[in-house]
């Protein structure tokens, strides 16, 4: 059960090349019915496959936080970026428990979030903060 | 850098041309694989209503991806996307359309960049996204 004695928990994620491939599949799912957009570096929101689900998944697999998936609700995200991500960068994603707060029967979860490059300079920052409901599974 | 909407013409209070899009449950499927998110409330219907929703609702990050677009077109380049947040304050059904919209709230000369207040709402007229900001470096 997650609760605040988790802040300060560090998590790593296996490093990974962002692959060109992935990058069109994930523009061309954003974009839909309409014209890709591609002017400059992948979508900033890439970083929701080289950065948030990859350190997130860290974080939601360890047994610790017995997190429950099910009641899972992402509230606010946000990112920062030192420098533009293209296809061929190798990331390595972490993350952090920043924060875990209990409100009535609610828990929110706050989660800081980096990707870094092959020269150890961070190229993304974030934060999200996500909220668990009930619990009571 | 080239193809980045130039910073001199830009004035505070100045609206960002708004995107519209229309999200269909294809759409959402084929984000929920693009970006390795198979929560089944995304996809499956009779799970989604199980935890409390009408039924599936787009990925907050698809609806933040289509925010992400909408700031790109605006300044010229993605890459002069410098910070990008929201709230997901409300659920996108599939489809709906999402509208996103912002406005020029601060304008830095030295360092070349410009603050936007964002938003996206849906074509129920619900507020989807809240508190959107974004930093954006423009061009000379």
């Amino acid at each position: 059960m997650l609760d605040p004695s988790h802040v300060g928990r560090r998590y790593e994620a296996p490093a990974e090349v962002v692959a060109a491939e992935r990058v069109s599949a994930y523009a061309a799912a954003v974009a839909g019915p309409d014209a890709v957009f591609s002017a400059g570096s992948v979508p900033p929101t890439f970083a929701a496959v080289y950065c948030l689900m990859p350190a997130l998944g860290q974080v939601f697999a360890d047994p610790e936080l017995g997190i429950d998936l099910a009641g899972l609700i992402h509230v606010e995200q946000s990112f920062e970026w030192a420098s533009p991500v293209h296809p061929g960068d190798a990331l390595l994603a972490s993350a952090e428990v920043a924060a875990v707060e209990s409100k009535r029967g609610l828990i929110f979860l706050t989660v800081d979030l980096a990707a870094v490059d092959g020269a150890g300079d961070t190229v993304c920052r974030g934060r999200s903060l996500l909220l668990f409901r009930g619990g009571g599974r | 850098m080239s193809g980045l909407r130039p910073l001199a013409a830009i004035r505070i209070g100045e609206e960002m041309t708004p995107l519209s899009r229309a999200v269909s449950q294809d759409q959402i499927a084929a984000y929920a694989k693009a970006a390795g998110d198979p929560n089944p409330i995304h996809l499956d219907p009779e799970f989604a209503r199980g935890v409390g929703l009408p039924g599936t609702i787009a990925h907050g990050m698809l609806d933040m991806a289509i925010l992400a677009e909408a700031v790109g077109r605006w300044v010229g380049s993605y890459e002069g996307v410098l910070e990008l947040g929201c709230r997901f304050s409300k659920p996108l059904l599939p489809g709906e359309t999402i509208t996103c919209t912002g406005r020029v709230v601060s304008l830095e000369e030295a360092s070349g960049t410009v603050t936007l207040q964002l938003e996206a709402t849906s074509s129920r007229g619900e507020r989807v996204l809240t508190n959107g900001r974004a930093v954006v470096r423009l061009g000379d």
